[in-house]
């Protein structure tokens, strides 16, 4: 039966496949669209015997639907053997470095403070230490206790060297220390802060304000014994 | 299920520590390497991850909820990793043969090695997925966590990994024929 085409207009088997495309392209729509749908169900053996015969069927006859397929079988089972992956040999030490070990070196240095903080005499060192830069604090020279420029004018005061000079000299420098007294009161006006660093300059007012009590404090205890010393020595 | 306050883990045991960062280093390693795609960028992010793990280790889960924890934390890690290089491109890391354990005790050295090629190349072109179906297939087909698991760890519903995860694997079969692979 075989042996011979019974009707010689009959097409060859690659036009019968590409026939069969054009027939399902304007019917049902794409077998492969199909088998695409299918094809996780295929590979995971998820769909029933009919269902899985039809695509075999499919397969048998094309050939980029084989490919997808295998593709799809390699990669489920490929895929879960690339849940590990080697970081190399030393790995784990390193991460014990830096976890276990930095953490104990941290501990150690914790241990050595808290040690320092229980020293039996802490208080008094601390105390001897904060005083000393509390004076050491006070003693700094700040900007605002320099000598103000207008009383650098008052100290210069050209009065007595005018006297032996005559009316003209002395109302020229006259002229002259009044033109000096208004440049540096506008100097002053010019220097007046304001925002951010008025904050500092009230700071460094503070600072000094409290410097100038602490020293008048220690200059009275020092009249005061020097008031006192004499007594005892004055029958 | 909580860890017991006995468990020499979470007490900081070194010995614990080590046979824990022993276990699992190999997987955050595999999920690091997988998104950098780059092996000293995968070491660093890997002790990064396993330095967190140990500033939290009274957080961590039981043992059904120990690897979705470790993974989540290896994800954001990469994920944090990945924005700071945005400005410089990811650079292809030559061959990542040798990097996979590929589980396989019935192979012998030459299918074990044709294994690892072909491992290599289902990694080169899952760089090439769209990054969701990515990220789905890393987390899901290679990491093996469930649906649950991978929407909290995503931020999506449901729904979407159950839909996407087939279409995620058919893609790759997609581009693996289109290097030959399947032929
Ligand atoms: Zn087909």
């Amino acid at each position: 039966m075989h042996d011979a085409p019974l009707n010689p207009y009959l097409p060859d088997p690659p036009v019968a496949l590409d026939l069969t495309r054009a027939i399902l392209a304007r019917t049902s729509g794409s077998p492969c669209l199909r088998v695409q749908d299918l094809a996780c169900h295929f590979v995971d053996g998820e769909l029933e015997a009919t269902q899985e015969r039809l695509v075999r069927g499919h397969l048998d006859h094309c050939e980029d639907c084989a490919h997808l397929m295998k593709a799809l079988a390699l990669a489920t089972t490929l895929l879960p053997r690339m849940a590990e992956a080697d970081p190399g040999p030393w790995f784990t030490a390193r991460v014990m470095r830096a976890t276990v070990h930095a953490t104990r070196r941290s501990h150690e240095w914790r241990a050595t403070w808290m040690q320092l903080l229980h020293r039996p005499r802490i208080a008094l060192e601390a105390a001897y230490l904060g005083t000393a830069v509390s004076l050491l604090g006070l003693s700094l020279p700040m900007p605002e206790s320099l000598p103000a420029p207008r009383a650098l004018v008052r100290t210069l005061s050209p009065e007595p060297l005018l006297v032996p000079l005559k009316a003209p000299a002395q109302r020229m420098l006259g002229q002259l220390v009044a033109a000096e007294k208004r440049t540096v009161a506008s100097v002053q006006r010019g220097l007046k802060l304001d925002g951010a660093a008025a904050e500092g300059a009230t700071s460094a007012g503070w600072w000094q304000r409290g410097s100038v009590r602490v020293r008048g404090w220690l200059r009275g205890l020092k009249g005061m014994s020097e008031e006192k010393a004499p007594t005892p020595a004055n029958p | 299920m909580p860890t017991s306050l006995q468990d020499p883990l979470r007490n900081g045991d070194p010995l614990a520590w080590e046979a824990f960062v022993r276990a699992y280093q190999g997987r955050v390693y595999g999920l690091a390497y997988h998104y950098t795609t780059q092996a000293e960028d995968a070491r660093d992010l890997t002790q990064d991850v396993f330095v967190r793990i140990y500033q939290n280790l009274a957080m961590l889960p039981g043992e059904e909820g120990r690897l979705p924890w470790i993974l989540r934390i290896t994800r954001n890690a990469c994920i944090d990793h990945l924005r700071r290089r945005k400005a410089r491109p990811p650079l292809w890391d030559g061959p990542a043969e040798e990097l996979f354990h590929l589980r396989s005790p019935e192979l012998n050295p030459e299918e074990a090695h044709l294994e690892q090629v072909r491992a290599a190349r289902v990694h080169q072109a899952l760089q090439e997925l769209t990054y969701l179906n990515r990220e789905i297939l890393l987390l899901k087909e290679i990491q093996g966590l469930k649906v649950e698991a991978i929407a909290e760890i995503l931020e999506v519903p449901v729904g979407t990994v159950k839909s996407r995860s087939n279409r995620a694997r058919l893609e790759l079969a997609q581009k693996l024929t289109a290097i030959g692979m399947g032929a």
